[in-house]
């Protein structure tokens, strides 16, 4: 009778050479981290062909239920299944909640920081933020200005990228605030989970993630305007060749409510959203969209866009319709902005920030202008408004011509462009093509604003498949995985369902 | 309150399910048909070609229309629209657009047909694997329909779905009919086992077992028209499509006119002379079904899924 292959050093989820990550998972003696203890030792027990059935098995599931994303760039397929690793990411809960703790307070900060933009303006008046900024700032809507907003909330569903260097610390990487995708991979990573490990699950209590379908309807819905007993909540997708649609139907289907393209969508005489219905129009309260703030209106803003609908800008600046998330929040969604956000945190609500931002130079100032053009070699430079990890570059990997190119460009625009220290991301184990080794992972939770705040258990982890890679977006090959929020003091059973 | 567009997209998938599901039934018997009789009856593959309505497609990409030509265009041909391969894509891109309004069951029956008939398509040309394939895709069909009549509520989104299925099945039932009386009929008086090919028509439509037990006579011109065009129990004859159709429309707003529309088309395939079957008034009456069973579908769709946004 065969026995299983046994774990070897490549496969027993030792970091081996690269001590100089953090690892989520082990502890630099290879020891599991309290909260992955007993993760790391149902995996060291699995041993490695156990594992990858495990694997497989995820991958199979992710393939019949249709778990996909589209990649633009191949000329082939429009679909590819969601890449997803079994093995996950641990945080021990009490981390977890000084981590919310200050994703909340930051989200509150950028919050009123928009709604001030857009109206008193006192954070410039006050000489904290230079008001060059708004007015070369691509995302900034002159459209928006005046506008109130329910409950003052603008960037009602965030994403902060969260990543960990090598010294432990946690910082906020970045703060997307226009239209972050990814949850629903987090929702559907702890379904696949809990059917490739159900075994790992019954022997620690991991908090369920759940929770935040019902706790974006009750957000929605209260965004209705006032007096509307039962609001009529949609969510507006660009259509099924959108890299991301899969997330918004998902999103769809798990609140309830309906998917609409924007030629299902009409503003009426009397100013009010309507969809198209078999029985006629219906009225619209509330619009979920997961449409650039570009494309929303072509009678406003970009006239040949086919996604939108003519007059919903003046429907929503007249309250009879609510925008989530508020067209104009993206002016908060730049590079560069993020650089203030800590002053911004100080401003607004007279705290210190609880999770700190990477130190970042802001080309715009000539003096930090000067350090980053010396010390290329040492820093990621970025330019403020591309995703998806494009135009990005890394000093100590980029061939001489990209750091070139790069260094013509930001002469060329200052003010579009950032540099921070390389990080050494922490790394967590991954089944890689010859066995398990270490990959860089950083992680994407979930906020929503309003009248409450709320913040995912964990969020998207986001994984580099290439050994030494730091590039972890889908769209440019990275991979995925659960992330465990674990309770080590009080047990939370998962009763929810996949 | 269901969207026109999702309302158009249930009736479409509903449409192409039915028509995979039905072709491969359809391909499966000829192929038994063809192996049964003897050589001299001369029967063709050009009849299936008639039953889909793609003849010019065909004959545009195709030079003869023999065994392999017919099947590779029926079964794995992606630029024909309603070859199996063709219809169950459309079903299955139909769905993903209202997945959020069907059973996930449903969802994955079809990707998962979908998913094999993309890997292994040429195995429905070959005659040594074409039956387990055709077999396959037929089950799966009706997994699908299972499904959605076991687990989805009959709300709207439901409607749409037993419309485009019945509008889809009586319009297959008419051409099969309408095919195979002219390719029978052209053999005269003297055709050989008449009875064969009969009885192979009603197998064509799932239809033999049901016959037999209702029809206390053999398969004839005269009994086999009769019983699809007319007969109120059996669930793929005319007369009951059309009365599906119409109840779904009873559960949907303002349906009186399409109401209507559907008593017109039962009255014709009630009334269809069959003592005795004259091939021409056949073929006039026959033109008189699919002409009601097309304004029925313009009906429906002018009524449905083109709505204007003004009041």
């Amino acid at each position: 009778m065969l026995t299983d292959q046994p774990l070897t050093a490549r496969t027993d989820l030792s970091s081996g050479a690269k001590t100089e990550f953090f690892d989520e998972l082990l502890d630099a003696h290879d020891e599991p981290r309290p909260a992955a203890a007993a993760v790391v030792e149902q995996l060291r027990k699995l041993g490695r062909s156990e594992l990858e059935s495990r694997q497989n098995l995820a991958d199979l599931e992710i393939l019949t239920q249709g778990i996909t994303f589209a990649v633009y760039d191949d000329g082939t397929n429009i679909d590819r299944p969601w890449p997803f690793d079994v093995i996950p990411r641990v945080i021990d809960a009490s981390e977890w909640k000084s981590i919310e703790a200050g994703l909340t307070q930051r989200l509150v900060a950028l919050n009123r920081f928009i709604d001030d933009i857009y109206n008193e303006r006192l954070v410039i008046e006050a000489g904290v933020f230079p008001i060059e900024l708004i007015r070369d700032s691509v995302n900034y809507r002159p459209e928006c200005r005046n506008v109130r907003p329910k409950y003052g909330a603008w960037a009602h569903i965030s994403g902060s990228d969260v990543v960990r260097d090598s010294d432990g610390q946690v910082y906020v990487l970045e703060d997307n605030l226009r239209v972050p995708s990814g949850v629903s991979y987090m929702l559907e990573n702890r379904a696949i989970s809990k059917i490739a490990f159900a075994d790992l699950f019954a022997r620690q209590s991991v908090q369920p993630v759940d929770g935040y379908v019902d706790k974006l309807r009750e957000l929605l819905c209260a965004l209705a305007p006032d007096g509307i007993r039962d609001p009529c909540v949609v969510v507006l997708t660009p259509g099924i060749y959108n890299s991301a649609y899969f997330e918004h139907s998902f999103l769809a289907r798990r609140m309830g409510i309906e998917l609409v393209e924007g030629h299902d969508l009409s503003v009426g005489e009397d100013g009010y959203v309507y969809m198209r219905t078999i029985s006629g129009r219906e009225r619209v309260d509330v619009i979920y969209r997961r449409i650039d703030d570009m494309f929303l209106d072509p009678s406003e803003l970009r006239a040949d866009s086919t996604l939108g609908v003519a007059g919903l800008m003046q429907a929503w600046r007249d309250g009879k319709v609510a925008i989530a998330n508020a067209p104009g929040a993206g002016v908060a969604d730049d590079k560069v902005v993020y650089a203030w956000v800590p002053d911004l945190i100080r401003f607004y609500m007279d705290e210190e920030p609880l999770v700190p931002n990477v130190p970042t130079w802001r080309c715009l100032y000539p003096d930090e202008l000067r350090f980053v053009l010396d010390n290329m070699r040492e820093l990621v430079v970025k330019p403020a408004n591309e995703s998806g990890g494009y135009g990005v570059m890394i000093g100590d990997r980029a061939s001489d011509e990209e750091l070139a190119a790069t260094r013509a460009a930001v002469l060329a625009n200052p003010r579009n462009w950032i540099a921070q220290p390389i990080l050494a991301l922490s790394v967590v184990p991954t089944l890689c093509d010859d066995g398990v080794a270490p990959r860089h992972v950083d992680l994407r939770p979930f906020i929503l604003s309003g009248p409450f705040s709320y913040v995912t258990r964990g969020g998207l982890t986001r994984v580099a498949r290439r050994e030494g890679s730091l590039i972890v977006n889908s769209s440019q090959g990275g991979g995925s995985k659960d992330t465990w929020v674990v309770d080590m003091t009080h047990p939370i059973p998962d009763t929810t369902f996949a | 309150m269901l969207l026109a567009r999702a309302a158009e997209s249930l009736y479409w998938a509903a449409r192409y399910l039915e028509r995979a599901e039905d072709t491969a039934r359809i391909v499966r018997e000829h192929t038994n048909l063809i192996v049964d009789l003897p050589t001299v009856v001369p029967v063709t593959w050009a009849p299936l070609l008639a039953i889909t309505g793609e003849e010019l497609t065909f004959t545009s990409r195709f030079e003869r229309a023999d065994e392999l030509s017919v099947l590779r265009f029926l079964v794995a041909d992606r630029e024909n629209r309603s070859s199996i391969v063709s219809a169950i894509a459309q079903a299955r891109e139909n769905l993903r657009i209202v997945r959020e309004l069907v059973p996930n069951e449903l969802w994955h029956a079809v990707n998962d047909l979908y998913l094999y008939i993309a890997g292994n398509n040429a195995e429905g040309v070959v005659r040594a694997s074409r039956r387990r394939f055709l077999d396959r895709v037929i089950s799966e069909c009706q997994l699908a329909a299972g499904i959605t009549s076991g687990t989805m509520s009959r709300s709207e989104p439901h409607a749409f779905i037993r419309l485009g299925t019945y509008i889809e099945r009586s319009d297959m039932t008419t051409r099969v009919i309408d095919v195979n009386a002219a390719t029978i009929g052209a053999q005269g008086e003297g055709v050989m086992h008449g009875n064969v090919q009969w009885a192979s028509v009603l197998r064509s439509v799932a239809g033999l077992q049901m016959f037999r037990r209702s029809t206390h006579a053999s398969a004839t011109g005269e009994t086999v028209v009769a019983f699809l065009f007319a007969d109120e129990l059996f669930p793929r004859s005319v007369v009951f499509c059309a009365e599906q159709v119409s109840r779904s429309l009873r559960t949907l707003p303002n349906p009186t006119a399409l109401v209507d529309q559907c008593r017109v088309l039962g009255s014709l395939a009630r009334s269809i002379e069959v003592q005795p079957l004259d091939l021409v008034s056949l073929r006039r009456s026959v033109d008189d079904v699919q002409r009601a069973s097309a304004d029925l579908h313009a009906a429906v769709t002018a009524q449905y899924f083109a709505v204007e946004a003004e009041v």
